[in-house]
């Protein structure tokens, strides 16, 4: 169950990610950051004795509007230089706003101490909280295909990361959707942070480890591809729990790291690499 | 600026004379060593001038001399980082896993078996030298670049910190802490690689970057160096007239990792404990790329210029608000202004200002005329 949970939040951040590099070819470093803020928009809703739960569709929309702010006044001026330009800006910004947050909060780690108590589900217990969150990322899930397949806009962002130049020729206006892309990656990753506060408790740094693995993740499912990173979040998050029950201390990290190097020699392409349409 | 205001001005016209026998002077063939020679004399003159005071103000009231250990440690690190992501272009973010395991390496020898930090230092460099073949061999061969290189480089450095953080035999997460002296028969002195004080340190910093950049120099001049840019404007191109790309790669690579080992090195001996989130961490990483990507990314000045720009605004910074996520702050706004403002970084600063007062004056020079941001200013 935690398994399946955590691999549902590894796999909306690396949907983010992988949207956003098929579109905008960048690695965007300050994924980690926008997770790290959807953490505390929901230890701040909490704070003003609101349930946390509401601070899951906030942390969304506040990312988006960032997410967008941060691609059209200092990604859009790059569009046309070399790809490590882009990948300076999210570094830039990363840090930014890590310290900040470090700044604002503090390095301590913090806990929501969300006891909703649990419920019997087939025989087994299963923690309110997480099921919540659970069906929570499952309609994300669900929202984001409905997107990206069937309204306009998806399409138009999918023809995009096929081939820009293409998809500038049909009309599409690709600076527009650039904008939108980096909105919908940066408020996927706040929704994930959002999430993770339900399973463990938070500091300023912990992003970075979801950054880390949702790149193990996009590299598993094959880089653009959306089942492909589902199914590579599923993996990892179950490597996870797995890892970490079988396993002393927090080698199960070591582990996934592992199966990531393992991949590159056997299977560079990703599991789903190549045989995926999308 | 001063110098726009118009061509029948005569400052414009004196600034115009100037910039025009500084270029000339830039272009002779001795312009670089005694560049460089002038730039290193300087910085080693440095610590004394932090004493001076006229009028009241001296530079020791901006700069400590831990600030300056730390810049040229850092100026050490990205030029080294520099080798194979500035000049082959193969971007990486993963060199702290060069630097940890040069941090660790003579510390844990020293340790265990009283190995001199010195002999450590160069251990430390061929396990990372080793590594970073590991990593260029699986990357290069499989002809990963640009954004899987970055994000394979990043995993390789995580991969090493979460070993180092369960592997007890090496402290586990709280790390090592440094031996005294004795622990390998010497007393403290060079011979030791440890010092009562700060000044000493200082010097050995500042050869390690002279020998970086020393290397660097070299490497841009020689054939190897010709190679490499060609890898980094068109590999296939490069592939295709017959440079063996992936046997150049590996070794602009391994000469990256084998002096990103020294900055660790020198870490862990100057400081009194490390740890695996300190010297492994993905903040490392940054650090190691940041006075790279501000000075100029390719150059052999830029590192050194990003570090010292980067550690005085800090210290500038710190003194008008203190408070210790500053350093961070500081580097992130510095970077994005740069990335932004003047993408060549700020050694391609004076190239643009002479263009600027080309134009004042009425002279052309198209070589300079290449630079999109002057459009703006018309």
């Amino acid at each position: 169950m935690l398994g399946v949970l955590l691999g549902a939040i590894y796999a909306i951040v690396s949907v983010g990610l992988t949207i956003i590099f098929g579109v905008m070819d960048v690695v965007n470093i300050a994924h980690s950051a926008f997770v790290a803020l959807g953490m505390y928009t929901v230890w701040m809703v909490a704070q003003r004795g609101l349930s946390p739960f509401l601070g899951v569709p906030v942390a969304g929309v506040l990312l988006f509007v960032l997410g967008v702010a941060i691609q059209r006044s200092a990604i859009a001026p790059l569009v046309e230089e070399r790809q490590s330009s882009r990948l300076l800006v999210t570094i830039a910004f990363s840090i930014v706003i890590v310290a900040a947050i470090e700044a604002t909060f503090g390095p301590t780690p913090r806990n929501l101490d969300l006891d909703l108590g649990s419920i019997e589900l087939g025989g087994v217990y299963v923690i309110r909280s997480q099921l919540y969150a659970l069906v929570v990322a499952a309609v994300t899930f669900a929202a984001v295909w409905v997107f990206l397949h069937r309204t306009h806009t998806g399409r138009a962002i999918r023809g995009t990361a096929d081939n820009r130049t293409s998809a500038a020729y049909a009309g599409i206006d690709v600076e527009r959707i650039d904008a939108i892309t980096f909105g919908l990656g940066a408020g996927l990753a706040g929704l994930a942070g959002a999430l993770v506060t339900f399973v463990q408790p938070f500091d300023p740094y912990l992003g970075n480890t979801y950054l880390t693995i949702a790149f193990v993740v996009v590299v598993l499912g094959g880089l653009g591809s959306i089942p492909g990173t589902v199914v590579g979040g599923l993996v990892v998050g179950l490597l996870h729990v797995f890892g970490s029950y079988f396993l002393p201390g927090t080698y199960y990290k070591v582990l996934i790291l592992v199966v990531f190097v393992a991949l590159l020699v056997f299977r560079p392409t990703g599991l789903f690499g190549g045989s995926v349409d999308e | 600026m001063s110098d726009r205001e118009g061509p029948s001005n005569r400052v414009g016209r004196l600034l115009g004379a100037v910039v025009a026998s500084l270029r000339t002077a830039g272009e002779r063939w001795y312009a670089t060593p005694v560049l460089t020679v002038g730039a290193f004399a300087l910085l080693a003159v440095l610590p004394q001038a932090l004493d001076v005071r006229v009028f009241g103000v001296g530079l020791g009231s901006i700069l400590s001399l831990q600030a300056l250990i730390l810049a040229l440690l850092w100026a050490t690190a990205a030029q080294s980082w520099n080798l194979v992501s500035g000049f082959a272009g193969q971007f990486s973010l993963g060199h702290a896993a060069f630097f940890g395991l040069g941090a660790y390496t003579p510390l844990v020898l020293a340790r265990e078996f009283g190995v001199s930090p010195w002999l450590g230092m160069l251990a430390g460099s061929a396990v990372a030298v080793a590594y970073a073949c590991c990593l260029g061999g699986l990357t290069f061969r499989y002809d990963i670049r640009g954004s899987y290189f970055v994000l394979v480089t990043l995993a390789f450095a995580e991969l090493l910190l979460y070993l180092f953080v369960n592997v007890d035999a090496v402290g586990g997460a709280s790390g090592v802490v440094k031996p005294l002296p004795d622990a390998y028969g010497t007393a403290f002195g060079l011979v030791a690689f440890q010092f009562r004080e700060r000044l000493p340190y200082y010097y050995v910093v500042l050869a390690f970057l002279a020998v970086v950049t020393l290397v660097a120099l070299l490497v841009q001049r020689s054939q190897t160096g010709l190679y490499l840019r060609a890898i980094r404007d068109d590999e296939d191109a490069a592939r295709a007239v017959g440079i063996p790309t992936v046997r150049y790669k590996l070794f602009a690579l391994a000469l990256s990792a084998f002096f990103t080992a020294w900055a660790g090195a020198f870490w862990a001996m100057y400081f009194p404990s490390i740890r695996p989130r300190v010297v492994f961490g993905v903040l490392v990483n940054i650090d190691i790329v940041l006075p790279a990507a501000i000075g100029g990314i390719g150059t052999v000045a830029g590192p050194i210029v990003g570090a010292f720009t980067l550690e005085i605004v800090s210290e500038l910074g710190r003194q008008a608000v203190d408070f210790p996520e500053l350093q961070d702050i500081v580097g992130g706004v510095v970077l994005l202004l740069v990335v932004l403002k003047s993408p060549g970084g700020l050694v391609s600063l004076p190239g643009k200002v002479a263009a600027l007062v080309d134009r004042v004056t009425g002279e052309t020079r198209s070589v300079w005329d290449r630079d999109p941001s002057r459009t703006e200013d018309d």
